[in-house]
């Protein structure tokens, strides 16, 4: 899975401690999601995608090696 | 992994003060004989064998306690360090902490395997004692290894 979470925060300019404080999680779990280190729950990728006004699609997306 | 489960975050500094002086008393206490003589005392066992008095069962017998004790202490302390809540518990980090935790048990066992195939005699013994152990230090090392990198990874991000 991949994601445009590094771009999204930079049009929104906002830093990862930023969004992960008002996210709700460590600075450590926004990060290693940006590397593709970490897949989230639904629950985090729909608040994120609450957060940047989009749907968790145009956030997340699938990649060949997920079939 | 449910959070429910793990104790709070003010515990873990309360595990640490009980694990390190039991750790280091443990160390002494195995390759030192290290004993509290106060602690000989009359101790009620379900089983006891002590050679060469034949096993008995529902007794009274006397003992040294320095070991019971030190080793209760180092449990309890090792289980809060292991599974007190971090500071900032989010679902990252529960990832990190059962991965650690399936990593601990495969090294653990793993180890003990090539134990039980290359020691032999009594030796066996003092490694039996170190395997009551070993699954939480290899989790606790393995846990915040992990913790301490994903921090340091931080570092060059912004």
């Amino acid at each position: 899975m991949k994601n445009n979470l590094k771009v999204e925060r930079a049009i929104k300019n906002i830093t990862q401690e930023e969004l992960a404080k008002l996210i709700g999680v460590t600075r450590q779990a926004i990060n290693s999601i940006e590397l593709n280190k970490y897949v989230p729950s639904t629950i985090l990728a729909l608040k994120l995608s609450r957060y940047f006004n989009k749907t968790v699609n145009e956030i997340f997306t699938l990649e060949e090696s997920d079939n | 992994m449910k959070t429910k489960l793990l104790f709070p975050n003010q515990l873990k500094l309360i595990g640490w003060i009980l694990l390190v002086p039991s750790t280091i008393l443990g160390i002494l206490m195995m390759f030192f004989n290290f004993k509290l003589m106060f602690l000989d005392t009359r101790v009620f066992g379900i089983i006891s064998s002590e050679f060469p008095n034949p096993t008995s069962f529902f007794c009274f017998s006397k003992n040294n306690i320095t070991d019971e004790i030190i080793g209760i202490l180092f449990i309890i302390g090792a289980i809060l360090v292991a599974f007190s809540k971090e500071n900032h518990e989010d679902e990252y980090i529960a990832k990190i902490r059962l991965e650690s935790l399936v990593w601990a048990t495969y090294v653990s066992y793993f180890i003990l395997i090539l134990c039980i195939l290359f020691v032999y005699g009594t030796g066996f013994f003092t490694v039996m004692v170190f395997n009551m152990f070993t699954i939480l230090i290899f989790f606790i090392i393995r846990f915040h290894y992990i913790l301490y990198k994903s921090n340091k990874s931080l570092s060059h991000e912004k």
